[in-house]
């Protein structure tokens, strides 16, 4: 049986050797899996695989049994996989309302745009009481959260979030973590990457850990939290 | 007094239309992070085939700006493509390259057919004036200023009050965000860069009527260009075009009130100061860490 999104062997880099070598990894419908891994792992660049902004030199890339290789990011988003990325990802002098606007800028359906719209405001009231102001002028948690409100305007069937609590404090961290936790609970299937190891695991369903383009072991969220090698390893510095 | 205020007056009307050159440059830095040194060729490619329509189909130099400005605005959808698109890697440093050669390969063909000497495009305001108090103004520094208005005015609707246009914004704001949520980021670069040709054929027809050029000219035209987009910061069109009346309104001052040997020296001074206090110019914002 093939899983909800399902890479194998897939090999990328950016121009100087293979980055990723040889990655398998699945992710389950309605899980929420976190990859966890040292800094330079390789993390990101799968992620970059799964939204089409880089190309894989080998390997297969599935999601619901079709293949996303080669695919534009268009052509991604179109089948429900939204990104949000590690960097600051809104536009800085366009207002919180536009930003998350241009979330759905591939729906040309209006009155589909304003009912996403309304609910997005409903769980995120942020967008609306701020509406006018540049994104920029939003703390870096605020930015985070207006940012989920921007991917979901497109009602993904899968959330990918690269590192959402970095450069937070803890307060902050902790509503983040609370609010992608509410996402998995409503039904949303979610593919986390995350520093802290700890905090992401705990909220996980499923985990994997990568190190140097490969992942190291998959599994439940709490039995990779456990595993006792992994924790010296990788879980003991970072949490 | 006098000389003073007509100098800044024709600063201002000329500075609107480095305004609109300098625009199109800017534009294509924000949206592919592309230094276009071929742009003053494109100026000057622009004047010539104004002045070839106007001459073979005996209209005037700025009605010909129906035929060249789609012209060039397909044109540059297809350099942007075969040129520029297939530079994936270092893409800043090799864009010099590619556009400097591209700027040779202009001057080369426009050499082969139009000879190396000067030529200007003629109509009946290049040199009628009219009396503005004290002082005269050449007709063609009102139309061209005019013009350049109109179509920075349609430029700043498009960009923000379309669709379209917030994804060129979007663009220039962050490329990887902005392909994340589903911004075809090759479509928007080709545009971007038909539109700067575009504008660019449009300073062409003034450029060349108010001064004499040859395929040679852009030389002088992209040092300039290049010194409004740095002072204005890269990327921004409002910047370009403060810069650009500043620019011109202080050269033409100093001329009058110094000597013009002085012109370029005073606006030097005024770049190299702001380059001190704000290093990424009046309205730059520092370039961000890419992907
Ligand atoms: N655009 C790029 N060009 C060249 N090399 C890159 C690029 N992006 C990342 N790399 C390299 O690829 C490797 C993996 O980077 P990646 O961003 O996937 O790591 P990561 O696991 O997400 O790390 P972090 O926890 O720091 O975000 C690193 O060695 C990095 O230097
Ligand atoms: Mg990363």
């Amino acid at each position: 049986m093939g899983a909800f999104l399902e890479l194998v062997g897939v090999r990328a880099g950016y121009g100087g050797g293979d980055i990723l070598q040889g990655l398998d990894l699945s992710v389950e419908e309605g899980s929420l899996t976190c990859i966890v891994g040292p800094n330079g792992a390789g993390k990101s660049t799968v992620l970059r695989v799964v939204s089409g902004l880089l190309r894989p030199t080998a390997g297969t890339v599935q999601f619901r049994g079709e293949s996303l290789a080669g695919r534009s990011p268009r052509a991604i988003l179109g089948r429900g996989i939204v990104q949000v990325p590690q960097e600051r990802s809104l536009f800085p002098t366009m207002t919180v309302w536009e930003n998350v606007r241009l979330g759905a800028f591939t729906v040309h359906d209006r009155s589909l745009v304003a009912k996403r719209m309304a609910a997005v405001c409903e769980t995120f009231p942020i967008v609306a009481e701020r509406r006018h102001e540049p994104a920029a002028s939003l703390s870096g948690g605020q930015q985070k959260i207006v940012e989920f409100a921007r991917a979901l305007m497109l009602d993904p069937s899968l959330l990918i979030l690269d590192e959402p609590s970095m450069g937070l404090d803890p307060k902050t961290r902790s509503l983040v973590f609370n609010t992608v936790r509410d996402m998995n609970k409503a039904g949303r299937t979610l593919l986390l990457v995350e520093q802290n190891a700890r905090s992401g695991l705990g909220i996980a369903t499923h985990g994997v850990v990568m190190e140097t383009g490969r992942v190291r072991l998959q599994g439940p969220g709490q039995e990779v939290l456990d595993n006792p090698e992994i924790g010296r390893l990788y879980l003991g510095a970072t949490a | 007094m006098t000389l003073v205020l007509e100098a800044a007056v024709l600063g201002v009307l000329t500075g609107g239309v480095y305004a609109l050159m300098a625009s199109g440059l800017t534009l294509i830095f924000g949206v592919m992070r592309i230094i276009n040194v071929g742009h003053g060729a494109l100026v000057v490619l622009g004047a010539y085939l104004s002045f070839a329509a106007s001459r073979s189909l005996h209209i005037d130099p700025f009605l010909t700006l129906v035929i060249t400005m789609p012209v060039m605005f397909l044109l540059g959808m297809v350099l942007q493509i075969v040129f520029i698109r297939p530079l994936k890697t270092d893409r800043e440093a090799l864009s010099v390259l590619v556009t400097y050669a591209l700027a040779l390969g202009i001057e080369g063909l426009l050499g082969y057919f139009f000879t190396a000497n000067y030529t200007q495009l003629q109509a009946w305001y290049d040199t009628a004036s009219f009396p503005i108090g004290s002082f005269r103004i050449t007709y063609v520094y009102v139309f061209g200023f005019a013009l350049c208005l109109a179509i920075l005015a349609v430029m700043f609707l498009v960009l923000y009050r379309t669709t379209f246009g917030a994804s060129i914004r979007a663009t220039m704001l962050n490329r990887t965000a902005a392909q994340l949520i589903g911004i075809d980021v090759d479509r928007v670069s080709a545009v971007a860069f038909g539109i700067g040709m575009a504008t660019a054929a449009a300073g062409g027809v003034v450029f060349g009527i108010t001064t004499a050029f040859n395929p040679g000219s852009h030389y002088d035209l992209i040092s300039r260009l290049l010194t409004i987009i740095v002072l204005g910061g890269l990327g921004s069109l409002r910047g370009a075009i403060v810069a650009a009346l500043i620019m011109l309104v202080s050269e033409d001052i100093t001329a009058v009130l110094i000597s013009p040997v002085w012109a370029n020296f005073v606006f030097f001074v005024i770049l190299v100061g702001v380059l001190l206090i704000r290093p990424q110019g009046l309205y730059g914002v520092r370039v961000r860490d890419r992907l």
